[in-house]
């Protein structure tokens, strides 16, 4: 990870990596810094909201009686243990959220530099004109590494300034970056294994959720579990609470190896290609791609498949664990309206909100799903179907109720798979059906998003992009809204503010049928717009 | 008859950079068309217009006395093109590629479609994201050369091919005129053109410099030149671009 020493002439695999460094540095001179600042700014609105909502010490008592060994939310968050300090309460509601979008932060930048790099053909050009092979790969986790620490230093002065206890402000904030950087190690060992940077960011995303399931089952459960997940070493370290720093060894060791695996990995394969090899395939094409919505299918297909599969399981391991928390709620007296706001089943409200999470990450996939248009102008594949005699409209149309079905589809068996976890449990499969329809109740919202999405395409090519600074808005916006404070306004910008807490309140159809109606509208302008712009 | 192509005084701005100034190309039914000029000259841009991929900010592009923004689709079942750059689904093979593409045009001619992949020796069952640029650039040439288009447009169809396949796209071109087809040729290399050309446009900074028949061409520069020595396109082409 070190300034390669060798002098250029030697030829050494880092060679070129302060080149490569700069390069970087220059393509992403504004991206990186708004980033860093937009992760800098999200923590600040927290614990600013922290500070009013929890001022005093009763107020944190009351927090506390409402939600100490309520076992959804220590799934969900964390273990309760701290919240008697104002620290420890902004430190559970802090640590989890952010160290994953740290991680998918890593993701996004570590893949952008490497293995997408790498497969527009760009990184031949670096090799051919004398870099080292590690060259790249050096210069990103060092930039990644860098951004983190950045964002972590930014943080922490937020902390301070707040009036937070500086040791374990820094503890919480070491804890967080710790988690940043197993994942830049972790990202830069799935861009060696796979050719592609979609199916990278896949595979990473599998790991972190992996990670996030390991911590809920173990705060649940077996703690051993707990330990075997990056986010579980970070809750560890306690922070405001009983400061532990020794946990910290385990994020930094693994980063180390991992980085240096990634590094080994990398002097071992073909430049271009993963370890994964592609196989041969069929060299007549299947009756389903000789029709245009066909073959956009299949384009869209693995994410599809992937995405429906996880959610599917996701919603099957949370009904069956939902069971469980029913029974301990039972015998529970502690638990006060706080979580079961609006309803008298907590279990129930837990599965609302469950939806909604789900809901926003389907909106990932939903997004780029009717972003595939744009991806095939990107990647310049677009030009060879439109001059064909397919119509722009047709076509890019197809890709969006590809998107807009399948999410629907796979809420809809997210709540089957709630159903069936619940069902194989209880052995009562009587919440099954409203499950399956508090899942579709979801869609509106993805649907309007994804929508949002197409009209910026329509705008241009170069708007698209936006779509995701929306999606990360109303993921701010959800997770701020559901443990602080947020004028009632910005709430309600969020489409999925207004989707019913299905299934613990009746279903009122009416924001659902606005929504879906305005979906519509914004797709139809957008493919409007689309017909008349020109081509990348 | 109306000429299959006619561009008249075409501009097309992207932003405030101007691409096409002005530019002039026609080319008549039954010509192979050869399109020379520099790189970055508009070559490309002007062959998006005419596919109706982008618009024409000013001047005027017929495609068999149509329209290309208006009528992309209906002009385009009597098209095939193929770009320099080919850039092919990763996760699909080639002979699915080329099924895919053909499918668009109502099929393929299953005999013509691998008596192509014969000669240009593509192995059907690799995947896209495997092949190199010569063979990514096969896929589109047999998707086109395979189909019953009244007029092909090749934007640089060979740059990433080997000589001897070079030499099978040159056999394809010529026996597809002998059947009355129309073909436009954007080329960079001038014995591509020279061999298969009768038409020539040469263009430079979005404007058509010279235009005219090859022989005609020939005739221009000699007369400037050394009236002794025929001259070959290459000494036309840096007689036109020659700094003054
Ligand atoms: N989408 C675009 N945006 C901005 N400039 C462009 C775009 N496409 C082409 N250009 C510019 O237009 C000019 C002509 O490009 P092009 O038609 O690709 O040339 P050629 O094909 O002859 O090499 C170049 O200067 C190029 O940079
Ligand atoms: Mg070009």
């Amino acid at each position: 990870m070190s300034r390669p020493t060798a002098s250029p002439a030697s030829g050494s695999p880092f060679t070129g990596t302060g080149d490569a460094l700069r390069f970087a540095l220059k393509r992403d001179r504004l991206l990186l810094p708004l980033c860093v600042l937009g992760l800098i700014g999200w923590v600040g609105l927290y614990v600013a909201s922290y500070s009013g909502l929890y001022g005093t010490q009763a107020d944190l008592n009351s927090l506390y009686q409402s939600v100490t060994g309520n076992p959804a939310l220590v799934a969900m968050v964390g273990p309760t243990d701290g919240l008697r300090s104002l620290g420890g309460a902004t430190a559970w509601e802090t640590l989890p959220v952010v160290s994953v979008i740290s991680a998918i932060f890593a993701m996004f930048v570590v893949v952008r530099h490497t293995r997408a790099e790498e497969e527009d053909g760009r990184s031949e050009l670096l090799l051919a004109a004398g870099s080292g092979r590690l060259a790249t790969l050096t210069a990103t986790v060092v930039i990644t590494a860098g951004a983190l620490l950045l964002a972590a230093v930014g943080w922490y002065v937020v902390f301070l300034a707040t009036g937070y206890e500086a040791d374990s402000s820094l503890l919480l904030v070491a804890a967080i970056l710790g988690v940043g950087l197993v994942f830049t190690g972790t990202t830069a060992i799935c861009v060696q294994v796979t050719a592609k940077a979609r199916t990278a960011r896949g595979l990473v995303g599998i790991v972190i959720g992996l990670a996030y399931f390991l911590r809920a089952l173990g705060d649940t459960g077996p703690d051993a579990l707990a330990w075997l997940s990056p986010l579980g070493w970070a809750e560890k370290t306690k922070p405001f609470y009983d400061d532990q720093w020794w946990p910290l060894i385990l994020p930094v060791g693994t980063t180390i190896l991992t980085v240096a695996f990634a590094l080994w990995l990398l002097e071992r394969r073909d430049i271009g290609s993963g370890l994964i090899q592609p196989r041969p395939g069929p060299a007549r094409a299947h009756p389903s791609l000789l029709h245009p919505l066909g073959f956009s299918l299949r384009v869209q297909r693995g994410s599809i498949i992937g995405w429906t599969y996880l959610l599917f399981v996701y919603g099957f391991a949370i009904g069956a664990v939902g069971n469980n928390i029913e029974g301990i709620l039972e015998s529970s007296t502690s638990l006060t309206a706080a979580f079961a706001s609006a309803s008298d089943n907590i279990v129930d409200s837990y599965f609302a909100s469950i939806f909604t999470v789900l809901a926003l990450m389907a909106s990932g996939f939903a997004i780029g799903g009717v972003l595939r248009p744009h991806s095939e102008e990107t990647h310049d594949r677009a030009a060879l179907l439109m001059a064909g005699p397919l119509g722009k409209v047709r076509w890019a149309l197809g890709h969006v109720l590809i998107a807009y079905v399948a999410s629907a589809m796979m809420m809809a068996l997210l709540g089957l798979g709630l159903g069936l976890g619940l069902g194989v449990v209880t052995g009562d499969f009587g919440e099954l059906g409203t499950l399956v329809a508090s899942g579709f109740a979801q869609a509106p919202a993805i649907w309007l998003t994804a929508s949002l999405a197409v009209l910026l395409f329509g705008i241009s090519s170069r708007a698209s992009g936006a779509a995701w600074g929306l999606l990360v808005a109303f993921v701010v916006v959800w997770s701020i809204a559901s443990f602080g404070d947020l004028p009632d306004w910005i709430v309600d910008l969020s489409p999925f503010s207004h989707i019913p807490a299905v299934p613990a309140v009746p279903l009122d159809a009416t924001p659902l049928w606005i929504m879906t109606a305005l979906s519509a509208v914004f797709t139809t302008a957008g493919m409007l717009l689309w017909r008349r712009r020109d081509l990348l | 008859m109306s000429a299959v192509i006619e561009v008249d005084g075409l501009v097309k701005d992207f932003g405030s950079t101007r691409a096409l100034d002005g530019l002039d190309l026609t080319v008549e039914q039954g010509q192979v068309h050869g399109f020379l000029g520099p790189n970055g000259s508009g070559k490309s841009t002007t062959i998006r217009v005419l596919l109706g991929l982008i618009k024409a900010s000013g001047g005027s592009a017929r495609l068999f006395g149509q329209d290309p923004w208006k009528n992309a689709v209906t002009l385009h079942r009597r098209l095939a093109y193929v770009p320099g750059d080919v850039n092919l689904w990763p996760n699909l093979t080639g002979g699915e590629t080329i099924d895919m593409l053909g499918s668009l045009r109502g099929g393929l001619d299953p005999k013509r479609r691998q008596d192509l992949i014969d000669r240009f020796e593509l192995d059907l069952t690799k995947k896209a994201s495997t092949y190199s640029k010569g063979n990514r650039q096969k896929v589109a040439l047999i998707a086109a050369l395979a189909t019953d288009a009244e007029l092909f447009i090749f934007d640089e169809p060979t740059s990433g091919l080997d000589p001897l396949k070079e030499a099978v796209f040159q056999e394809c071109v010529k026996e597809i005129t002998g059947e009355g087809h129309t073909i436009l040729l954007s080329s960079h290399i001038l014995g591509q053109v020279e061999h298969l050309a009768d038409t020539l446009t040469i263009i430079n900074s979005g404007k058509t410099v010279e235009s005219g028949s090859i022989e005609d061409l020939r005739r221009l520069s000699h007369e400037t030149s050394d009236p002794n020595q025929p001259a070959s396109l290459e000494q036309l082409f840096l007689q036109v671009y020659e700094p003054k």
